[in-house]
């Protein structure tokens, strides 16, 4: 059967026209209807939020890490008194040097915050000084050991007593290992200018990390600071014979 | 036999040119019709939808405007709770080392005590050493005065004893002034 022309053509217009129609809306020329507002938009969780700024700061009190580890030592002689400083390696045991604790009648210890702890038994090594006292009460808080010794040129913060007065942060820098002046170590000792002062023995030295280094025991006539070791104080802790209980007066 | 002649069958009639024109004019009205409804529906529903858009904004503006100041007062609050913070560590520290500083002093006027009390004690000693042999002396002086009516080996023994009680004085003192050196 045959379509006349005419006819043929008509119907292409009509079909032209819907195609038209229907490509625009089917193309995006027409706009499309809008999607229904949500009720809610808040997203479940931020993204990305991070703590506020000296978020990382906060203690359970306030007070640093180093300044809660950090103790103060009153020796009672039988006829004088001295004061040192010492810090907690456990929640048991306390740091400090041998001259610290020397020809004691009564060790009385301190905290950061006043309070006192209970000294059960001490100890002092023979080829260095050091000395190690256990305590009853637990102490607050205890820094890591690091992980080898300092070297020339790296920060170094003393947490002390510094002549037996308040609590006291030092900076400084490690210069230089050299002999010990004073003959109470053997092996070598650290020279660091950080500053300290009688009362500063048994101080502990913490590096960039707050990690121990090494122990304040002396001061020198330039007014640099003497440090046993890190490698000193873990050979002398891991050898069970290089402590001997310590004579009181 | 003769075939009757083929005449074709007369076709449709043609409609005329002016009504094939109005009904495709009709169709395209009806499309135009459709697209323009469809457009009016688009335009109501956008405009509805925008200003739902726009009270949700004008809510959740509110809400940023609100919670900026709970946040600025917050931060005002936690700034005055790190500087009471900081103020009472500071104080923490300062009578932590007046407690340390008053034990000091206590163990020291202790060991103080104890030194004034030996030296007392010394002291004492020494006083009460040196009354006895005073008292000796001058029991011995009264002797001596008259020596004849007591035996020269008693007289002798009891010089011995005076001067032994002397003696003893004599270290109580050198004692005493052995705890006074500084």
């Amino acid at each position: 059967m045959r379509w006349p022309a005419r006819s043929l053509a008509r119907r292409a217009l009509v079909a032209g026209v819907l195609v038209l129609t229907g490509s625009l809306g089917g193309c995006g020329v027409l706009p499309p209807l809008p999607e229904p507002v949500p009720a809610d938009i808040v997203p479940s969780a931020p993204a990305d939020l991070s703590p506020a700024a000296g978020g990382d700061a906060l203690s359970p009190d306030g007070f640093d890490a180093v300044e809660r580890m950090a103790v103060r030592i009153r020796n009672v002689g039988c006829e004088e008194l001295s004061t040192g400083s010492g810090f907690a390696i456990d929640e048991h045991t306390l740091i400090t040097n041998k001259h610290v604790v020397s020809d004691s009648k009564d060790l009385e210890v301190s905290t950061y915050d006043g309070h006192d702890i209970t000294v059960g038994t001490t100890a002092t090594a023979g080829l260095a000084d050091l000395a190690v006292v256990r305590t009853t009460d637990p102490l607050p808080s205890f820094p890591e050991l690091a992980k080898a010794d300092p070297e020339p040129g790296d920060p170094v913060t003393v947490v002390g007593y510094p002549a037996g007065g308040e609590l006291t942060v030092t900076q400084g820098e490690v210069i230089s290992t050299t002999r010990d002046p004073l003959n109470a170590n053997l092996g070598e000792v650290l020279l660091t200018d950080a500053p300290v002062e009688p009362g500063s023995s048994g101080s502990a030295a913490l590096d960039a990390k707050g990690r121990v280094i090494g122990v304040v025991y002396a001061k020198t006539a330039d007014d640099n600071s003497l440090l046993v070791p890190l490698s000193t104080l873990q050979d002398v802790l891991a050898d069970d014979t290089a402590f001997t209980p310590a004579k009181g007066c | 036999m003769t075939e009757a002649p083929v005449v074709a069958a007369p076709g449709p009639a043609r409609e005329p040119g002016p009504r094939r024109g109005s009904r495709v004019l009709a169709i395209v009205l009806v499309a135009t019709i459709a697209v323009g409804a469809y457009l009016w529906l688009t335009t109501v529903r956008w405009q509805s939808t925008s200003a739902e858009w726009e009270e949700k904004a004008h809510g959740y503006a509110e809400e940023v405007a609100s919670l900026r100041m709970q946040l600025d007062g917050a931060n005002s609050e936690l700034q005055a709770a790190r500087d009471q913070l900081s103020t009472a560590t500071a104080r923490i520290t300062d009578l932590a080392n007046e407690k340390a500083q008053l034990g000091d002093e206590n163990v020291a006027s202790e060991q103080y005590l104890n030194y004034q009390t030996q030296v007392s004690a010394a002291a004492a000693t020494v006083a009460s050493a040196l009354g006895q042999c005073v008292s000796g002396q001058e029991q011995l002086v009264g002797y001596l005065k008259d020596a004849d009516q007591y035996e020269p080996s008693d007289l002798s023994r009891y010089e011995r004893e005076v001067n032994a009680l002397c003696a003893d004085a004599e270290d109580a003192n050198e004692a005493l002034q052995k705890e006074l050196r500084p």
